[in-house]
């Protein structure tokens, strides 16, 4: 009896998962010809440190300059009108589908038929909203109907409605359900139970991840200039195909004020939301910003009219998928590729976070956590179609620039996710490893990690989904995946090819996020 | 008693109608927006770097204006494509166009073709090659990276591609891995950063970078010429007034190498001389890029 409950009950998958992990990083390393080796190659090194060490000085030519101060403005304006039409989107979508709001789990009233299958409607498109990345969106609205800022932002209105619409009936379905039981329960409409009881519980959560999602909205609108959608990433653009490294070191600077300006304003709004001042100042804040956005674009619009005939004719083409055998030989391996790159650069990410996470969370030498969070902060900053652009210098065309890059970004976001964790680990069991004469290593091993680890996994798994719609687009700057070919059709006017990209990234992208739901489901 | 004096017709749809006449009325719009002011919206493929394509126009611009008795805007566009979409949609009036981009905005559209430089009845392309790869023959390429321009672009892609094949050389099998830089310019960058071993480029432009000694020999070395083929060409939305296509085809043909103002026009146009140009010229394009797959 006792010789039995030595033994880890769980100990057949757990030794099977470790197995099986390293075996299949190894087959996608194999795949992909992403070798870490290649990176200490000598050739490699010599020409990505030249191309760097022309980031200084940074280009301070004046017409360059001008130029960038533009490009800022409309890229926060863009931003900024995205998130507020992603806003108007998700939310009626999230009040139409928040199974928080449903008479039939509040108060066990049945639902009629219709208004099931419209709800599994509506969560399709919100599926379909989210599943095709945002530059994909931007894409495919500036080949139907012009260049300039305002497909960027209807792509971001697109894409993000889609997110927030998700996460926000989420927020909701986490709430303590009483009060709208009780609303529910005196006859109370959808909206009302929404007003009364809902609201007041979640308006915190709801507004933090709402600029939380601004923050990504400027880094996404960052890059919308790749296909023709305005903004910064025209000249970013620009800068990286001619190799033009001081450009891009004043273009690296500006990103890394964006991201401190953005924090500062996310701390600031955060803190804010507490008290009635500060969330009347929050919402005249946003619709100042919101106001200039519009003013700043408004002139932009003007110039260069959107072609709505034009979206109407793309769409009748884009609605006839291509699928020819040998095409979806080709669309598979782009598939493929695209899930062995988000893979593999996600799982070096959690190795990358971890030795990042420790220095940055006090666990190693004190004078080592300024710099470190320095460069988590800009790993994270840096757009990851840039890390992207860069990885192809270091290690040519093709996916294994593709997992490095995403390796790189996602360590900077997951580093700073597992600091969290590490510093919000309740710290009674390494100190009572630590007064019964444990080693500092032997107190990380059995005291912390066990506790901060299903966490860090499961932080992982939420960045491969995301990954996933990264990997996607890396091959806009040669770096492997569906993105190149989906780029060449939509270039080429061969739409029902490009259609049946976009539905192979769609299901990826629907796949990853099922497949990694069923493992935290496991895991946790 | 409706349905009896007028028999259901599926195209009848009252939603299509709708559309279409909405449509029709911001098409309206639109056109009576553009004509309030004597305007001409001028665009070109993004084949050189934006500056570059700026500093080109500007005399060209300054004498339209002046020959056509009109203001003349050029609109700065990032992508071959997106002026092919533009050209269709009239959202510009004329654009410089590549032969293949002439070919699919023809085909996706009414467009005229006005008239191309002396030069672009002959048009070719140069193959490039890192210097440190110690490669001297194409055939040598094989299991190196290689890049083209941009994939809509005749010169830094259909074409080369079109000739490869010819020489049962599939790209996507041949190269280790293919790159688009996106420009001409940018090709030369990549080569010689050793970012791709090799690349493809137009002729013209290569010519220009090694003039303007903006290529540095040690890095860069050519490696061919592709056979000549028709390119480049100024086009016209169809829907434009026929009196003003005319006088802007007779404005370029009027430009002359011996008179010294004209001269400078041409030389940033890399010209000797306008001709008349006709879409048939482009036909062998068409077929290049039928046999090569980039066009359906």
């Amino acid at each position: 009896m006792l010789s039995a409950s030595l033994h880890d009950p769980a100990r057949a998958s757990r030794l099977a998962g470790l197995i099986a992990t390293p075996l299949l990083l190894l087959a996608a390393m194999a795949y992909t010809g992403f070798n870490p080796l290649l990176l200490a190659d000598g050739d490699t090194a010599g020409t990505l440190w030249r191309f760097v060490a022309d980031f200084f000085p940074p280009s301070t030519d004046g017409a360059f300059l001008h130029d960038l101060l533009r490009e800022t403005a409309t890229t926060l304006a863009i931003a900024s009108s995205g998130l507020a039409l992603a806003v108007l989107l998700g939310l009626p979508l999230a009040l139409l589908t928040s199974r928080a709001l449903e008479r039939d789990t509040l108060c066990g009233e049945a639902p009629a038929r219709g208004w099931q299958w419209l709800q599994r409607l509506l969560r399709g498109v919100l599926i379909v909203l989210r599943g095709v990345p945002d530059l994909v969106w931007a894409l495919l609205l500036v080949r139907a109907a012009g260049l300039g800022s305002l497909p960027a932002v209807l792509a971001l209105g697109l894409a993000y409605g889609g997110m927030l619409g998700k996460v926000y009936a989420e927020i909701l379905e986490s709430q303590p359900p009483q009060a709208a039981a009780a609303l529910a329960a005196s006859g109370a409409s959808r909206l009302a139970i929404f007003g009364y009881a809902l609201l007041p519980q979640a308006a915190t959560e709801l507004i933090s991840y709402s600029v939380y999602r601004w923050e990504c909205a400027i880094r996404a609108s960052a890059v919308m200039g790749f296909v023709g959608a305005g903004g910064l990433g025209l000249l970013l653009d620009t800068s990286l195909r001619m190799l033009n490294g001081g450009e891009v070191g004043s273009l690296l600077l500006l990103f890394a004020a964006l991201v401190a300006l953005t924090e500062g304003v996310s701390r600031v709004s955060r803190a804010a939301i507490h008290s009635r001042a500060g969330g009347a100042g929050l919402a005249a804040g946003t619709l100042l910003l919101l106001t200039l956005s519009l003013l700043w674009l408004w002139p932009q619009w003007r110039e260069a009219p959107f072609d709505v005939a034009g979206l109407w004719r793309f769409a009748q083409e884009f609605l006839r998928p291509t699928l020819h055998a040998d095409f979806l030989v080709q669309v598979g391996n782009g598939v493929l590729e695209t899930l062995l790159v988000s893979a593999l650069g996600s799982a070096l990410a959690f190795i990358g976070g971890a030795l990042l996470a420790l220095p940055a969370s006090n666990r190693g030498p004190r004078w080592l956590r300024a710099p470190v969070q320095l460069l988590l902060n800009l790993l994270r900053g840096t757009p990851d179609l840039l890390w992207g652009a860069l990885a192809v210098l270091a290690l040519g065309l093709g996916p294994a620039a593709g997992v490095l890059a995403l390796a790189v970004h996602t360590s900077g976001v997951l580093g700073r996710l597992f600091a969290q964790t590490l510093e919000n680990t309740p710290p009674d069991a390494e100190a009572a490893l630590r007064h019964s004469g444990a080693g500092r290593l032997a107190c990380l091993c059995y005291g912390l990690l066990p506790q901060a680890l299903p966490q860090w996994v499961a932080y992982t798994l939420y960045r491969w989904e995301n990954n996933i719609r990264i990997a996607a687009i890396l091959g806009l700057v040669g770096a492997g995946g569906l993105g190149q070919q989906l780029y060449l059709a939509l270039s080429l006017f061969q739409l029902s090819n490009a259609a049946t990209l976009i539905l192979a990234m769609l299901l990826l992208s629907w796949g990853v996020e099922s497949f990694s739901r069923w493992l935290r489901q496991r895991l946790g | 008693m409706v349905a009896a004096c007028c028999p259901p017709n599926p195209k009848d749809n009252p939603l299509m109608n709708i559309a279409k006449l909405s449509v029709a009325g911001l098409l309206l719009a639109a056109a009576t927006l553009s004509h309030a002011e004597a305007l001409l919206k001028v665009s070109a493929i993004p084949d050189e770097a934006p500056t570059e394509l700026q500093r080109k126009f500007a005399p060209l611009g300054q004498y339209l204006e002046k020959e056509l008795g009109m203001k003349v805007q050029f609109v700065p566009v990032s992508d071959y494509a997106a002026v092919v979409t533009a050209l269709n949609a009239d959202q510009i009036d004329m654009a410089w166009l590549g032969g293949f981009t002439f070919v699919q905005a023809s085909q996706r559209g009414k467009v005229v073709p006005l008239v191309q430089r002396e030069e672009d009845s002959r048009f070719t392309s140069k193959y490039i090659v890192n210097a440190d790869s110690g490669i001297s023959k194409l055939q040598q390429l094989k299991g190196k990276s290689f890049a083209f321009g941009s994939a809509s672009s005749t010169s830094g892609h259909l074409m080369p591609r079109y000739f490869l094949q010819k020489q049962h050389i599939k790209p996507e099998t041949f190269f280790k891995s293919v790159g688009y830089s996106g420009a001409h310019d940018a090709t030369v960058a990549w080569v010689a950063s050793g970012k791709v071993d090799a690349g493809v480029l137009n002729a013209s432009v290569w010519d220009k970078l090694v003039e303007a000694g903006k290529v540095d020999q040690s890095k860069v070395k050519l490696l061919g010429t592709t056979p000549p083929y028709f390119d480049y060409n100024w086009t016209v939305r169809g829907s434009l007034d026929k009196k003003l296509q005319q006088k802007i085809q007779q404005a370029f043909l009027k430009l002359n190498a011996t008179n010294p103002e004209h001269k400078a026009i041409l030389d940033l146009q890399r010209a000797s001389k306008f001709i008349p140009t006709k879409a048939a010229n482009y036909k062998g394009i068409e077929t290049a890029a039928k046999e090569a797959g980039l066009l359906q």
